[in-house]
């Protein structure tokens, strides 16, 4: 009889440094969302009128847009960790392109994010307004500078690429920047019901 | 070759067509907030196991983001439940 082991890699993708960051992030997220939700309870009415104001459409292209760009990562990941010495210039290459689309897709959710803000504050909506656009504010510009922080990071591992820097069996480094994209990618996959279409 | 990541990739966006759907609805039911909060937990365990490569790690690893995940939903749910 044959039996199937699976073995397990006994530690998460990339530096297990940015998996501390990452826990950090789900509790300092973990709070706010908490914040948000106890707060709309005691004032239920409040949050669902000025949850009018918001743009349910603007959340779902960015809730989209996020989701493609941690496929688009993935991708990369997995181009350079199926690399071998014959391909690792090919390798790079494809990595390369999957993680621009990546970087162009949080371009993309930043332009949004900013006409989103523009208009907003055009309209004289601050921290102070309520407390529904109080934990609005606080939540999506929270989040919006981990987005700014992930492209950041992309960018720089999309330069490796470029020049070819990544060589069989060194996956470590695009591991850890894919795993910092993907936290973003699932606090705002929370965040998008939550804020924009729970009422 | 297997198509699993798309396949992912594909739920995941029509999880999110089906809660933008009901962000429409002029009136959400506490049952459709239910599916929608159990379809958000669906959604990011998916990028937990597929994106995030959890997985094929070992299962501490794996359930510390779905714990987190599976309290932040919870607590979302009491506080959107439990009556003032």
């Amino acid at each position: 009889m044959s039996k199937q082991l699976s073995i397990k890699e006994p530690y998460p993708p990339g530096d297990f440094a940015i998996w501390i960051i990452i826990y950090v992030e789900f509790i300092t997220f973990a709070l706010l969302f908490l914040g948000y939700a106890f707060s709309r309870r005691l004032d239920v009415e409040l949050f669902n009128a000025s949850q009018l104001a918001v743009s349910q459409t603007s959340g779902f292209i960015n809730t989209f847009i996020l989701i493609t760009s941690s496929y688009f990562v993935v991708k990369a990941v997995h181009s350079i960790k199926n690399m071998t010495v014959e391909s690792q210039k090919k390798s790079n290459i494809e990595a390369s392109k999957w993680l621009l689309f990546a970087i162009m897709c949080g371009i993309a959710f930043s332009v949004i994010k900013v006409t989103e803000f523009s208009h907003m504050f055009g309209m004289g909506i601050h921290l102070s307004t309520n407390k529904y656009f109080m934990f609005y504010i606080m939540l999506t510009v929270f989040h919006f500078l981990h987005v700014l922080l992930g492209s950041f990071i992309l960018f720089i591992i999309y330069k490796k690429t470029k020049s070819h820097g990544y060589l069989p069996n060194d996956s470590k480094g695009i591991e850890t920047g894919a795993s910092y994209w993907h936290m973003v990618d699932l606090l705002w996959i929370i965040l998008f019901p939550l804020v924009y279409i729970i009422r | 070759m297997t198509r699993t990541l798309e396949y992912i990739w594909i739920t995941l966006v029509t999880l999110t067509l089906f809660a933008y759907l009901i962000g429409y609805l002029k009136y959400i039911s506490t049952t459709l907030v239910a599916i929608l909060l159990i379809t958000t937990f669906v959604k990011g365990q998916l990028v937990i196991d597929y994106f995030m490569d959890l997985k094929e790690v070992r299962l501490k690893y794996r359930l510390i983001p779905t714990v987190w995940l599976f309290t932040v939903i919870t607590l979302i749910s009491v506080a959107y439940y439990l009556p003032v």
